[in-house]
């Protein structure tokens, strides 16, 4: 855990939580996992405040607790992991949109928002939101079961029998998924608010299942890999075959068990969509299974052969990829072509640099040396036993430790996170007269417009603001979206890593 | 009178040199001293040069403007001339000379540049060290050891030339791609004709006339390699070479490196206080006001 992310996690706490919260979540940070007390004597908070914020930040799912050596005080302990995923938020969404579509999507946002509900509230509130009639709700709660057969959505864990002072969180793996009895006469009623949701007595709530979100995002960003790489057909196959793998593996294996061709071969029949995939089938499995990469290997000949998707290896390419990118940015074509080469030749004395990429040796030399400075290589010298006499033989050689160079882009991610809302948060600041006043103006002109005043009235509302500042208004919101953007894709970054870190 | 003529014609012959029974017996009808008379009058001019194999007298044919660059010279430069004639087009260093010759530094300074000024020898910057000079025959080529091959010019190694020609190899290589997934008939076929091997890539590069320098083959080799470590292009083994093929990468650009930050060369030094800051950042707020 690094003093960025530490930066990081305390921005994003303040941007959705505010001041009291950050605070807390700082000490947290800090200190590791402390008793009550002890917050409030580092935070220097009252009591009360403590309390409260370690309350939200446990709805939230952000802190843990357990129990101490003396069991009746509990460890409060922050869970960065899954603060730093609020910031994917809107991908999940996103996600999920394309998937199953708008109620889907409105049932996860209602859970992201009040981090768990009970199954009558999801239902209720979504129903609410889409202004549906009594009738629609069976659909909604379709959707609903959907996600939750579909594992996006679990159970959340209950203290379990036993009274103890802290009470432990748990549940069975057996239940996680499973649901309860939805009885839709009285869960009408209470949509049309004949009876208070209380007599339906839940007791089962659900949060998001986020690793279910991030097997998606996984699959995604390698389909999308190979269809960069080869086509769209090669991309819908390696779809199928994911597809096909849940069925056999573990999701987080680092190799999926073998999957017989047929059963792909059929499911691509039955679509018409790739024509091309049902004609050449065979010589697309020749193709992918000979590419050098070796992520899609053939595992056997029995059933008309069955195929392994490496996603270890998977991910190590992509990762090997990102940080050559990164280097071709920042140093050029010709770092990548000597960082490329360490990767090739695994050990390189830099002579041989200049030889085999065909530069110059002064700029081999300098890039080289840049590389090793900013640490994407490493530096490894031998020295020769001493001869009697003569002078010391000695060879350095460039080699590549991939691990370390990852964890410092995922560093360089997180900071320029860290920038990017420290940025919107100053140009907001910066401005905020001007974006004061247009809150103000749009408050008013809906006051007038709900009032039924007329188009001109309107109009002269509007122009208070001049068009200097409209100019200005327009700037600071191509600003924040850029900026926006900016952090989307940059988590899409980190998630690469993440996975990359996460399979060795 | 023997003919003189004959006679140089038969030591061209055999460079190895030719012994008095080979004179015998290309001309016959020549008296001894005649011969005699002949061979010595060429060793006197230079023509020919006198050396003894298992008790065998040889004559040896010299080319006479060789030697006569060492005429009116002294015995030092004559020495010097001859080791580094010796040395051939791979030249020799001032260093060898002295000790080969046993002349003192001042001394062989001073023959080198009588023989340099006299354009019987001239002085080569060698690749392999920018201040080792080496000394070869005034008329000889420089091997490509000691000038670098195709891609030195004067000692300077030429990056712009490797990098027009790794640009070209790998516009070949492409079309050579996108023909082949033109031309339709399944994936497996259009991988299988985009393969290049480096003599294709050789022909595509001399008809292109980019190059004033002969290239070969493996000098298109090395070119290749380079595409490859660009991971522009795969090379996949194939009996005795190689067969290269242009590749896309995984992934477009990532969005680590569409930020400011990302690239940016003073990331390490950018803090919340201080002069390089995220609120102040030059950088940023260029990126932020383009369009």
């Amino acid at each position: 855990m690094s003093f960025q992310i530490g930066k990081l996690i305390s921005l994003i706490l303040q941007e959705r939580f505010g001041i009291i919260i950050e605070k807390v979540g700082n000490f947290l940070f800090e200190y590791g996992s402390n008793p009550l007390l002890y917050i409030m004597r580092g935070t220097e908070l009252p009591l009360g405040k403590v309390k409260e914020a370690l309350c939200i930040l446990i709805k939230y799912g952000l802190v843990t607790f357990k129990p101490n050596n003396n069991e009746n005080i509990a460890n409060y302990s922050l869970c960065i992991d899954n603060i730093l995923l609020m910031t994917r938020y809107p991908k999940f969404l996103n996600l999920l949109k394309k998937k199953f579509g708008d109620e889907s999507e409105m049932i996860i946002e209602e859970l992201l928002q009040n981090s768990y509900l009970s199954t009558s509230d999801i239902i209720v509130k979504v129903a609410e939101r889409l202004k549906c009639d009594v009738n629609d709700l069976p659909n909604v709660r379709d959707k609903f079961v959907s996600l939750v057969v579909a594992k996006y959505i679990q159970r959340l864990p209950t203290p379990n029998e036993e009274e103890r002072p802290v009470p432990i969180l748990e549940i069975k793996e057996s239940v996680l998924f499973s649901l309860p009895k939805i009885d839709m006469k009285l869960l009408s009623q209470v949509y049309l608010k004949k009876i208070p949701k209380e007599e339906l007595g839940e007791t089962v709530f659900w949060i998001v299942n986020f690793d279910r979100f991030h097997q998606d995002m996984r699959d995604k960003y390698l389909v999308d890999a190979f269809t960069k790489k080869f086509d769209e057909n090669v991309g819908e196959f390696v779809k199928l075959l994911l597809q096909q793998m849940y069925i056999r593996t573990d999701p987080w294996a680092e190799t999926s068990n073998p999957v017989p061709l047929l059963e792909i071969k059929d499911i691509v029949r039955k679509k018409v969509i790739y024509p091309n995939l049902v004609t050449f089938f065979d010589q697309y499995v020749t193709v992918i299974e000979q590419d050098p990469s070796q992520i899609i290997r053939k595992s056997g000949e029995a059933s008309g052969g069955s195929f392994q998707i490496q996603l270890k290896e998977a991910y190590n390419q992509i990762a090997w990829e990102i940080v050559e990118q990164v280097i071709l940015e920042k140093f050029d074509s010709k770092a990548v072509r000597i960082f490329r080469l360490v990767k090739l030749k695994k050990f390189v004395e830099p002579d041989q640099i200049q030889q085999l990429a065909m530069i110059p040796s002064k700029e081999a030399k300098k890039l080289s040396y840049q590389l090793l400075e900013e640490n994407f290589l490493k530096l490894q010298e031998l020295k020769r036993p001493l001869a009697n006499n003569g002078p010391i033989k000695s060879f350095t050689l460039f080699y590549i430790d991939l691990e370390s160079i990852v964890r410092n882009l995922l560093e360089l991610c997180y900071k320029t996170l860290y920038n990017a809302m420290t940025r919107k948060s100053h140009e907001k600041f910066i401005n905020k007269r001007i974006i004061d006043k247009k809150q103000r103006v749009d408050a008013i002109a809906m006051g007038i417009q709900s009032q039924g005043a007329t188009e001109e009235q309107l109009a002269d509302i509007e122009d208070m603001i001049t068009p200097p500042e409209r100019e200005i208004l327009g700037k600071i919101d191509r600003k924040m979206k850029k900026l926006n953007i900016e952090e989307l894709e940059v988590d899409a970054t980190i998630f690469l890593l993440q996975m990359y870190l996460k399979y060795q | 009178m023997v003919d003189e003529h004959k006679l140089i014609e038969l030591a061209k012959s055999k460079p190895d040199g030719i012994s008095n029974d080979d004179i015998k017996s290309a001309i016959p009808d020549a008296k001894i001293e005649d011969i005699a008379a002949a061979i010595n009058k060429f060793l006197k001019n230079g023509s020919f040069e006198l050396y003894q194999d298992n008790g065998k007298l040889l004559y040896k044919y010299k080319d006479p403007s060789k030697k006569s660059t060492a005429k009116g010279s002294d015995s030092e430069e004559k020495i010097v001339f001859r080791i580094i004639e010796e040395a051939g087009n791979k030249g020799i260093w001032i260093r060898d000379i002295r000790f080969k010759s046993n002349l003192n530094m001042t001394q062989l300074n001073k023959v080198l540049k009588s023989l340099e000024t006299k354009k019987y020898i001239k002085a080569v910057k060698s690749v392999s060290a920018s201040k080792k000079k080496v000394y070869m025959l005034y008329d000889l080529e420089p091997d490509s050891s000691v000038t670098g091959g195709a891609w030195y010019q004067d000692q300077d190694f030429e990056s712009e030339f490797v990098d027009v020609l790794s640009q070209q190899c790998l516009r070949f290589l492409t079309e050579k791609g996108e023909e082949a997934k033109m031309h339709g008939g399944g994936p497996l076929l259009a991988r299988n004709k985009s393969y290049a091997t480096a003599n294709d890539v050789h022909k595509f590069i001399s008809e292109l006339g980019i190059s004033k320098v002969r290239l070969s083959v493996s000098d298109i080799e090395s070119i290749l390699y380079t595409v490859v470590l660009d991971n522009n292009a795969e090379r996949i083994a194939s009996g005795e070479g190689f067969l290269y093929r242009s590749t896309n990468k995984f992934l477009s650009s990532v969005g680590l490196v569409k930020t400011t930050c990302g690239v940016c060369p003073i990331a390490n030094r950018c803090a919340d206080t201080g002069l390089i800051n995220p609120k102040i950042c030059e950088y940023l707020t260029d990126w932020l006001e383009e369009n």
